[in-house]
């Protein structure tokens, strides 16, 4: 299950990344603590055909949030759908979030950090059933 | 023909046109006696006015005698508006097309401070601070030019009273198909506009709150969450525990800063008397915050010079001063540019205007444009690659908002942020403009 995951925090990077070493999938994962170049991997990726099956997307990151990061994933909306489950994966508990994330087409769920291990299985099972 | 004085039989002459509606005389039959009459006396005010009418002639008219006992009796159109004028709490003005004053109420006179002889035939301009004048001269040019009353809000100072919100009605007057001027009322809403103001203020202040506990605080709690976890699944004693156990002590200081900045701000909305203007010491307030951060300016291997002019005070309380530049001091520290050895200037400088503070750094500064004004709002971090709750300027600028200042933000990528604070001078706590 190859994953990118997008947080400006490291602590969630480390958290995430224990978390998948533990379910041996430490290697599938990609990190970025730079929306920025989140973004631009996954566009080079999409001309590629190499989207990863996983996005977790931070919301609340400098100079580029995760909201403005899924208004640039729009434009490889058909690349991504289907293909690609995007998951928000936020500390925020605003109910305002977690509706506006329910109403973006591309957006597959929303998990509130901390990540565990039931989640990451979660995640990997619905991964293999698409 | 209604009668002028209470409790008091008055005569007069009834419209022949009017009594002859009613039956007999409508006939034209002689009546005596008592004759009910509704008459419309005021837009929304009907009276009921007992009459008793007799015929007599005068001049070889035929006219009727009335003898009217009215249970309110009406005053004279002249004695009510004059009534009106002198007692009214709010401004009356009475104005001519060119906006000169032929009349005030003494509600207008005791604002400005002048008798009426000495503000007849001035230009009520005259008492308006300039950049309110245009707009009241339009708003009569309209008047006149319409017809129509005309109503609009203004915010300004009458001759040398302190400036106040008024919603004004400008009326015009015909006489004979004749204009001949523009009454003017102007109802103060200041307390309304202040408690609109903080009901605003505080709807936005919980607004705030709510973002704070839904992202900043919930954030370092999550990793602290998320640690625990690791923790309790992993290995004692490996690096990954080791790692666990380090960020766990990281994110609980974290968490426990957010609750003081919290603390902060609750404690100020609820305690006023907290925000009492007192006049402190710049210099001394900020050289205590320099000392306070010394070791993390050691850290930084950065320098921190600090120029402000001995005996410059600044209307605010101690504790809010010490969190303006703690906050500032810490941001300029924290987002350094690694490349160079930091350096943090700050100045204080006086002007006509106010005080201007500025707090200077050559860290790593931020993308102006997409800062924006948003900067010093909760949630706003423009720094990748650091660690922020985005609570820290919020505070600043709501500490210098509530002093009755405001603040500007100036950044270049690579070379560093400029953080000015204006503090008008007479500024005061709790401010509400």
């Amino acid at each position: 299950m190859r994953t990118v995951l997008i947080d400006d925090d490291a602590l969630g990077i480390f958290l995430a990344t224990r978390l998948f070493q533990r379910a041996g999938l430490g290697e599938e994962l990609t990190t970025f603590v730079s929306p920025v170049e989140a973004v631009a991997f996954l566009q080079q990726q999409a001309r590629d055909g190499t989207l990863p099956d996983v996005i977790l997307l931070d919301l609340n990151m400098p100079m580029m949030s995760g909201w403005e990061v899924l208004a640039a994933l729009q434009p490889l909306a058909r690349h991504l759908q289907g293909h690609c489950a995007i998951y928000i994966l936020t500390s925020s508990l605003a109910p305002a979030d977690l509706n506006r994330a329910q109403e973006c087409p591309l957006v597959t769920g929303v998990l509130h950090k901390p990540l565990d291990q039931a989640e990451v299985q979660a995640i990997r099972a619905r991964a293999r059933d698409r | 023909m209604l009668g002028t004085s209470p409790n008091k039989s008055t005569s007069g002459v009834l419209s022949s046109s009017r009594c002859l509606r009613h039956g007999r005389l409508a006939r034209g039959q002689p009546f005596v006696g008592p004759l009910q009459y509704r008459a419309r006396v005021f837009p929304y005010v009907f009276l009921r006015a007992l009459l008793c009418a007799r015929y007599g002639t005068i001049g070889g008219i035929t006219a009727i005698y009335c003898t009217m006992k009215a249970p309110f009796p009406l005053a004279t159109s002249r004695i009510r508006f004059q009534s009106l004028l002198e007692n009214s709490p709010e401004l009356i003005l009475y104005q001519n097309a060119e906006g000169i004053m032929l009349d005030a109420n003494p509600a207008f006179l005791t604002l400005v401070q002048q008798t009426r002889q000495q503000v007849r035939y001035w230009s009520y301009y005259d008492f308006l601070p300039l950049q309110v004048r245009t707009l009241c001269w339009e708003k009569l040019r309209e008047t006149l030019a319409t017809g129509h009353s005309v109503r609009f809000d203004l915010f300004a100072s009458q001759g040398s009273s302190a400036p106040r919100h008024g919603d004004v009605l400008k009326v015009l007057l015909v006489d004979h198909g004749w204009v001949v001027g523009v009454h003017m009322l102007a109802r103060d809403r200041s307390e309304k506009v202040k408690s609109q103001a903080a009901l605003f203020r505080q709807n936005r202040d919980l607004q705030q709150i709510s973002c704070i506990v839904s992202h900043n605080l919930r954030a370092p709690l999550a990793n602290a969450l998320g640690m625990v976890n690791l923790l309790r699944i992993g290995k004692s004693g490996s690096w990954s525990f080791q790692q666990a156990h380090t960020h766990l002590q990281a994110s609980l200081p974290q968490l426990d800063q957010v609750l003081h900045d919290l603390n902060t701000i609750l404690a100020s909305r609820d305690q006023p008397g907290r925000a009492a203007p007192e006049a402190v010491p710049l210099a001394d307030g900020v050289r205590q915050v320099v000392e306070d951060l010394h070791e993390l300016v050691v850290q930084a291997g950065g320098t921190v010079e600090v120029y402000i002019p001995a005996g410059l005070r600044v209307p605010t309380n101690p504790a809010y001063l010490y969190s303006i530049f703690f906050h500032l001091l810490s941001h300029a520290l924290k987002y350094r540019a690694d490349e160079r050895p930091r350096q943090v200037l700050i100045t204080a400088s006086r002007n006509p205007a106010g005080k201007t503070i500025v707090v200077a750094d050559n860290g790593s500064g931020f993308e102006q444009e997409r800062a924006g004004t948003s900067i010093f709002q909760l949630d706003q971090r423009f720094h990748p690659h650091h660690a922020g709750r985005g609570v820290g300027l919020y505070l600043v600028n709501t500490h210098v908002e509530r002093i009755g200042g405001h603040m500007e933000a100036y950044s270049w990528v690579g070379e560093g942020a400029r953080f000015l604070i204006f503090l008008p001078s007479g500024s005061h706590a709790n401010r509400t403009h």
